[in-house]
Parts: C-alpha cells; structure tokens; sequence
C-alpha cells in the first residue's frame, strides 16, 4: 500500500548516503530526483509530493532552502535530514519542516516518514485504502463497508477525527494531539468531548463497538490506527 | 573628560546647591517680608477700616515724647529766661494738645501750668517732690521730668519740667494696625515649607521611578535602560545605572556569542561523526538483504547493534558537554508533564510491542504541573525508557503510573528487569544516567532509584516541595 509513484525531491550533498538512500528510494518505486546543492531547489519541487532536505549543504543551508520551498510550495511536505542533534536544531527545522529525522536513521524509518507524509499531504492516492472491513476512498471521502456493501455516513466532527487518525496511520495519538488537531483549540483537561465522539464514530465503523478493532484504545495514552 | 564628570559633579548643578539657594532666598526674604508684610497689613487694614482710622485720637509713643522732652529742655538750658520757657511751653501744648505741662523754677516755685493742675503745690520742698515724683508715671498717665540744663537728668539750678500724658494716648505694643501682619508672616512659612516640600517631593519621586526603572528587566531578564533627567546627583546615579545596563548587555551579548561558536562547534562535530555512521548502516542495511552465511548475518546484527551504541553514546557525549558546561539553555516552565509523559510514551509503545513488553500505563485524568522544560524532560524520560528498553526487556514489563512519595505525587516508572546491579551485557548506562541526572538537576527534579533483582522502580518528583 506504499504510496508509490510519487515525485521526491531529495537534495544532499554526500555522495555515498546520498547514492544509496536514492537507490533505495527508487527501489521502492519513487521517482526521485536527486540534487546535491539547494540552489536550484525551487525549480525542481516543481510539481514534486514531498522533499527530502539535508540541514548541511554546502553554499545555501536547508534551513534556508526549507524555507524558501515553504514559502513558494506551502502545500508540499519537507522532511529533514540532518546529522546535526542539538535541540535547537530540530525546533528550528519544525518550524517549517513536516518532520525531522536525525542520521544515522533506518531506512525501513525513513520510508515509514515518508508515508506518513504523503498520506497527511493527501497527495493523490487513486488506490482505496483497505483497514480491516472498511474500504476507504480518501479522495472522494467514501468510506464503505464491506461486510455489508453500504457507505458509511459520519458527522462533520466524527469524519475529521477518523480523517485526523488515518493521516497518522500507526502512529498512537494523545487525546490532546487529536483534539487539537481536530478542533484547533487548546484540549482543556477532563474534557470528555473527544471520547464522546469516538465511541459515537466508533459505533458507526466497528463490527464490535465493545472491543474495537479499527480505532484502537491504548490505555493510559490515547488511540491508533493501524493499517 | 567624561571621567572627570562623573567623580566631580558641578556644583551649580547639584541638589545640595540647589537647596542651599531655597534656604538663602528664605533668609534673604527675612527684611524684605518683615516690612513688607507690615505694609501689607497697613494697607489692608486701611482698606477694610478706613472710617475707624480717622476717629482714631493721635498716638504718640512714649520713648519719642520723652527724647522730644528732654532734648527741649536741654535747648532752654541755654537760654533759662522763665518766659523763654513758658512760650516753649505753649508751643509744645500747641503741637501735642493731650498733654498736660508745668514747670518748677530755681526758687522751687511752680510756674506755668498747661493746663491748669490741682494737686500741684506753689512751692516745691524736698518732700513734695518725692511725692509727687512717686505718682508722676503710674498705669493711667505717662509722665516725664526733666531738668532744665545741660544734663537734663541732673539738676542744673534752673529748675525742671514735667510732662504728663494719659496712657491712652500712647501706642501699645501691639496696635490693631498689625493685626494682618501675622497673617503675611504666616503666609510667607506656608511658601516656604510648600517650595521645600515640592522640592523634595520631585526627589523623591525621581528616586521611585529609578528604583521602578531597575526592577523592570526586559526580554533577556535585563534591566531597561531609563530616561535621565536633570545632571545632578540622580541625574549622574541614572546615567550610573544605564551604564552598568549597556555593560550588563554587552556581556550578555558576548555571552551568547560564544554559545554559538560553541553550539556551532558542536553540531559540526555531531554533523561529521554521524556521516560516516550513516553511510555505514547503510552499507549494513544492503549486505542484510544479499544471500550470506548465518555467521555472516550473526556479524551484521553485531555490527548494527555497536553503530546503534555509538550513535547514542555520540548523542550522550554532545548533550553531557553542552550540560555539564550549563550552556544548555532550558526553558522551564509550568506545565503538565503527564503530556509529556504520554506523548514520550506513544513514541515507545511500537517498540515494546515489538518486543512483547506488558505495558500498564495508569496516569490520572488530572494535570500534573511541574516546572520543567519540555525538550529537556522529554529528553530524561527517553533515556531512562531507552534504559528500559536495553537492560530490562527481559522483566517484560513497563508501568507508568503516578504515586504519593514523600508526601507529593510523584510519576514512577518501573520494571521487572534484573536490576542496576545486574551484569550489562554494555557499557554506556552511565554517561546516559548522568544525563539525566544533570538535567534533572537543572529543573529542580528528584530522582530516586529503588532497584533490586526483582525490577526497577524509579520515582521523579519536584525536589523544591519536599521542605
């Protein structure tokens, strides 16, 4: 379910990570476009799904280059690189980047990143996502349930929360993190709102709404869906 | 030059100085208010009374009518003709019309009496003059005698004079002209003490706003620069202050100059350590996927888990020396840690599912606020989690829950691994304990290991509350 042919834009400036992490990019069925300097950055994210940024770069650094290509590309997500691991460096690069991965890194990580991302960009998928009964048709927001071949209808509310969940597919979500994220307010402690929703839209999506399987509960932090 | 002007200030300008004056002009005031009140007083007096003015009788006072007195017969000393002395007499009756005069001549006999009086005798003898010198002054009449000579006060045989007058024709010590008179005076101290008062009133209040002006820091917990005034001794105390300000900033500025030379130095040291690192793993990572032998795939797994060491203990050796020298700038601040907590949590969770972990996390609903910094704590909960994760996978066990400890609730963290004492199959715990040890430090933490072969238990709470 890899969110293959997609178009990155990968600039780093080693030749020896940077051959290799093409490589296996490619072998993953990217299409990949390889710089080892910033300067021509802005033309080539043209029309590219995401970018792969080195912080060290030789000439303009990819904190500049990052912020040139948010400016100009607000909607194309950038994923740092760097070898650099100070604090100050990663919420420097937050402050425009998608995400921030340190070296050395994993490359089963960095493609895990990078799917995540894609997915939260909502970069075209034409390939409905399948989790566990549900066939979910993200570009026409068609969620259907195979059990019984009907559509699924959900709340405004209850839509932007399972939306929210599956941008962060396998990722564990706090109930601050969903509720701020859904709502965009400051999640106010003892709220019970958000669990409200949840076992309504739970409810609508599980076979069994008593022992969930799609929206999992991992106690004493918050909820996951897994693909 | 500015030295100079700063250890000796100009007098003309000083607070002292300008006091000094406030009290000169004050003494200086002294004749010019005197009179000047008096004719003020007059003047209103005669303004408000001017019908009691005229029916006022003439006043005289009693030291000019007995100079006049004496001075006159002195005059007639030289010329001692009996009517000499009685047309000077007339004359003086003509000037002062309430006074009653006679005289005595050598033989002791009365001579012209002005006007006429009773109880005067004809002829003085020595008794008679005693007598009548004992009542001449009393408290209803004024009286003076003077001898007609050269020396009026003694007798020069050519008799003497005597002047009497009713008192209430004198003028008392304090006439009913200067009744305002006091007011005016008054008037004067009230000026006084009012310019004294605003004087020391706008000191005072100079000195508040210096204080005020130090307490208030900007940004960079700096105080402000203030706004000097006048270039006396606060003035120069203001100018004091702003100096040692813009030294306080310079040295705050160099200060983060060379935490940046020192940041940067740092992060280019991580930047070429890690490089090579990663082009290794990556090597790593492609001979995984060739056809080898299990003794070679035996030795990938050895080498992955020794880059995965290194790496860490890299990450230890820059984050202990920016710690260790205090250039880690912390942020602390009143926040919930349980959210911390949890988020931490959430990035762990895939790795001890993976490692078949039981995970029993039981936070309250409740914020927990602490002062801390949110990088920092996030920090110290992945060292001790990756701890965990490294020495105590085998307990199969991780709780995060909250506990009373010493009174205070505290977040604990616990195992069922083998213990601290344990034999490591790895060095590097250490560097990584210190870490957080360091850390906590910084944000006022306690943390407390109770380890024994049976698990790990480790609490952390605020060490500030425990008094």
């Amino acid at each position: 379910m890899t969110l293959s042919n997609a178009n990155l834009l990968y600039i780093e400036d080693d030749p020896e990570i940077g051959a290799f992490i093409h490589s296996e990019l490619k072998s993953r069925g990217y299409e990949v476009t390889w710089l080892t300097h910033g300067d021509s950055a802005l033309e080539a994210a043209n029309g590219c799904n995401l970018v792969i940024l080195d912080v060290m770069l030789p000439g303009l650094d990819g904190f500049t280059v990052g912020q040139r290509l948010k400016k100009q590309y607000p909607h194309i997500p950038i994923l740092m690189l760097s070898a650099r691991a100070s604090i100050d460096d990663k919420l420097q690069g937050l402050q425009f980047a998608d995400d921030y991965l340190t070296k050395p890194f994993h490359p089963e990580e960095l493609v895990a990143r990078i799917e995540v991302l894609l997915r939260r960009s909502g970069a075209p998928s034409s390939t409905p996502l399948q989790i566990r009964h549900l066939l979910i048709h993200e570009k026409e927001n068609i969620i259907m349930n195979q059990d019984t071949g009907e559509e699924i209808l959900l709340t405004g509310k209850q839509f932007h929360i399972f939306q929210f969940l599956l941008q962060h597919l396998g990722q564990i979500l706090t109930k601050e993190q969903i509720y701020e994220g859904v709502w965009g307010e400051p999640y106010l402690d003892g709220d019970k709102t958000l669990m409200v929703h949840i076992r309504h839209l739970r409810e609508k999506i599980e076979r069994d709404p008593a022992s969930p399987e799609i929206i999992e509960t991992i106690r004493g932090i918050g909820y996951r869906v897994r693909a | 030059m500015r030295k100079t002007n700063w250890n000796k200030p100009k007098f003309r300008n000083s607070l002292l100085s300008r006091y000094m004056l406030i009290i000169a002009i004050a003494f200086l005031f002294i004749p010019v208010v005197v009179p000047t009140g008096l004719l003020l007083s007059l003047g209103v007096n005669y303004l408000l009374f001017p019908e009691k003015k005229l029916e006022q009788p003439q006043l005289y006072n009693s030291v000019d009518l007995e100079e006049m007195w004496h001075n006159e017969a002195r005059e007639l000393a030289h010329q001692p003709q009996p009517e000499t002395i009685d047309a000077k007499l007339k004359e003086i009756k003509a000037k002062y019309p309430e006074v009653s005069l006679f005289w005595v001549d050598g033989e002791e006999r009365t001579r012209l009496q002005l006007p006429k009086q009773a109880n005067l005798p004809a002829n003085w003898s020595t008794e008679d003059a005693i007598s009548y010198m004992k009542t001449a002054s009393n408290n209803n009449t004024f009286g003076v005698v003077a001898f007609i000579s050269e020396k009026t006060d003694e007798p020069g045989g050519e008799g003497f004079m005597v002047l009497r007058i009713s008192r209430e024709y004198l003028r008392r010590g304090s006439s009913p002209d200067a009744s305002f008179y006091g007011f005016f005076m008054f008037c004067m101290l009230v000026i006084f003490i009012l310019l004294s008062y605003l004087f020391f009133r706008n000191i005072r209040k100079r000195l508040l706003n210096l204080e005020s002006g130090m307490t208030r820091t900007n940004k960079n917990g700096l105080p402000v620069r203030i706004a000097q005034g006048r270039a006396d001794e606060i003035g120069r105390l203001e100018q004091a202050f702003n100096h040692m300000v813009d030294k306080l900033e310079l040295g705050k500025q160099r200060e983060q100059e060379e935490e940046k030379l020192r940041k940067n130095l740092i992060n280019n040291l991580s930047h070429d350590l890690r490089t090579p690192l990663t082009v290794l793993s990556g090597h790593i990572y492609t001979l995984e996927k060739e056809p080898l032998s299990s003794e070679a795939h035996e030795s990938l797994r050895l080498m992955k888990t020794k880059m995965n060491d290194l790496d860490h203990l890299i990450d230890h050796l820059l984050s202990y020396n920016l710690l260790s020298s205090g250039r880690y700038a912390m942020s602390l601040k009143q926040q919930d840690v349980l959210r911390i907590v949890r988020v931490s949590a959430a990035a762990w969770y895939p790795i001890w599912e993976k490692s078949e972990l039981e995970v029993d996390i039981e936070l309250p609903e409740e914020p927990l606020i602490w002062e801390v910094d949110e990088q920092a704590f996030r920090r110290v909960l992945d060292n001790l989690f990756q701890n965990l994760h490294r020495y105590a996978s085998s307990g199969k066990y991780v709780g995060i829950s909250t506990v009373l400890r010493n009174g205070q609730l505290a977040l604990l963290i616990a195992d069922h691994g083998p213990g601290f004492d344990a034999p490591t199959p790895s060095k590097g715990a250490g560097l990584g304990l210190t870490i957080v040890d360091l850390m906590m430090k910084q944000m006022k933490l306690m943390l407390e290991i109770d380890s024994s072969s049976e698990g790990t238990k480790i609490y952390i709470y605020p060490a500030s509350r425990i008094s």
